[in-house]
């Protein structure tokens, strides 16, 4: 799936982003579309990106903080940010714990609109659903 | 480009102090001779903000290398645990390094050495990158572990130099935040002993990984981790399977190999041509026959851009 556009521009924003290590594309409902990940298993992010990001929505909403922007984890060893991709989609983003957190936010960005309207477009036409 | 600074927080006048592209190691000289206490918040791939005392250089903190952090947790020279009580007793009040001390989690000396190395490191990964704009400010929160007196700019801006000098004369030169090194299947058998760190390379060596990710998961140095894989891709153990490129999303101001700022000594004009190796006072010794050829594997090494195969 090396001309997947999705694919991609996953690896664009790995690439483009100093201590991004895995991403993943998933549905709202916690099923896998796309994975550019190593030693992670792609199922498992994708369920527990979709119920983070939809607690952290509900969060937002419940302290009138505005439109959720990321979903952000921070650990000892790295950070996982959640990102909403449209009304139907998700994208996980882990790094290292030299994530450049302020590049990512503005690439990530630019990022997901871009497959917003790749997803857009695919759902017009075959299905997107299929791991890469 | 945006060339201005904002209001500085310095001991003395720093109406001298230079700021923009190309001008960190300039910047950090003129910060020296003022005596001048702040943070320079750095812009560019990797980019970073370096906290300055009395124009000493206290801490840095750059995607592009550990922080002392990163390297005493992942390293295990410290564990979790010990690093999370310590920190909620004194890192509010900038205590951190003092309280590690205070609970036996590293002796004093060990903690000094892995700050300067830290830094040393942090400070290489800086002046290999490309700078888009240096800017001073007042540092509004000190650093978590800095070293104190802080480490002349000077020395660590030669340290540098050196460091990229070595990198440049190696027979393999490896990038160290571009190339990504894929592990050659057989071509290494394990030896009973202590280990190298070599196995934990290999194990990290999948393709997706630089210099740079590694030494963020063992915990230690970018340089130290660079040399290491250049000398395996010198013996066979590795290989280039990728080099990251770090293009331009749309709308973003350019910090990529293509349009990385010339340096003070070889500002001939840019015009779309690709980027020069920058020559600083000093950085001569590494001069000599072979010159040509070091500086044009410094430039892949800053750039990640390969020369092109020469026609003898």
């Amino acid at each position: 799936m090396a001309d997947d556009p999705l694919l991609t521009e996953m690896r664009a924003l790995r690439d483009r982003v100093i201590g991004v290590t895995d991403t993943a594309l998933a549905s709202r409902d916690g099923l896998i579309i796309r994975a550019d990940t190593a030693d992670l298993d792609p199922d498992n992010m994708a369920a527990l990106a979709a119920a983070s990001l939809g607690l952290a929505q509900r969060m937002a909403a419940e302290v009138g903080k505005g439109v959720l922007r990321q979903a952000v984890t921070r650990s000892s060893g790295g950070h996982i940010a959640v990102y909403a991709v449209g009304a139907k989609a998700l994208l996980v983003v882990v790094g290292d714990v030299g994530l450049d957190s302020v590049r990512l936010d503005r690439e990530a960005r630019a990022a997901v609109e871009t497959i917003e309207s790749l997803l857009t477009g695919s759902s017009r036409g075959e299905g997107v659903r299929s791991v890469g | 480009m945006d060339m201005t600074r904002s209001e500085p927080a310095v001991a003395g006048d720093d109406s001298s102090v230079p700021s923009g592209p190309g001008q960190l190691e300039p910047m950090l000289v003129s910060i020296a001779r003022l005596g001048t206490s702040g943070l320079l918040r750095v812009t560019g791939d990797p980019g970073g903000v370096i906290y300055l005392t009395d124009g000493r250089i206290a801490a840095i903190s750059t995607p592009g290398a550990p922080d002392p952090e990163a390297i005493l947790l992942r390293s295990g020279r410290v564990p979790e645990a010990g690093w999370s009580s310590a920190f909620a007793a004194a890192a509010s009040d900038g205590r951190m390094g003092a309280e590690l001390v205070k609970r036996d989690l590293i002796g004093a000396g060990e903690l000094e050495a892995v700050l300067r190395t830290a830094l040393a490191d942090a400070l290489f990964a800086l002046v290999a990158g490309s700078v888009e704009e240096c800017r001073l400010e007042e540092a509004a929160t000190p650093a978590l572990l800095p070293l104190d007196p802080g480490a002349e700019a000077e020395w660590l801006l030669a340290e540098a130099e050196r460091r990229l000098g070595v990198l440049a004369g190696l027979r393999a030169p490896v990038s160290h935040d571009r190339d990504r090194l894929t592990a050659v299947q057989g071509a290494w058998t394990p030896r009973v002993g202590p280990g190298d760190g070599r196995a934990e390379i290999l194990a990290l060596a999948n393709g997706r990984r630089t210099a740079r990710d590694m030494a963020f998961v063992l915990g230690r140095g970018v340089y130290a981790v660079t040399l290491q894989l250049s000398r395996m891709c010198d013996n066979g153990l590795l290989v280039i399977g990728s080099t990251r490129s770090p293009a331009r999303a749309a709308g973003l101001r350019a910090v990529s190999a293509e349009t990385a700022p010339p340096g003070p000594a070889d500002a001939n004009g840019s015009g779309g041509a690709p980027p020069l190796p920058r020559r600083r006072r000093g950085g001569s010794g590494q001069a000599g026959p072979r010159s040509a050829e070091k500086a044009s594997v410094l430039r892949m090494l800053r750039t990640g851009v390969r020369r092109e195969p020469s026609g003898g």
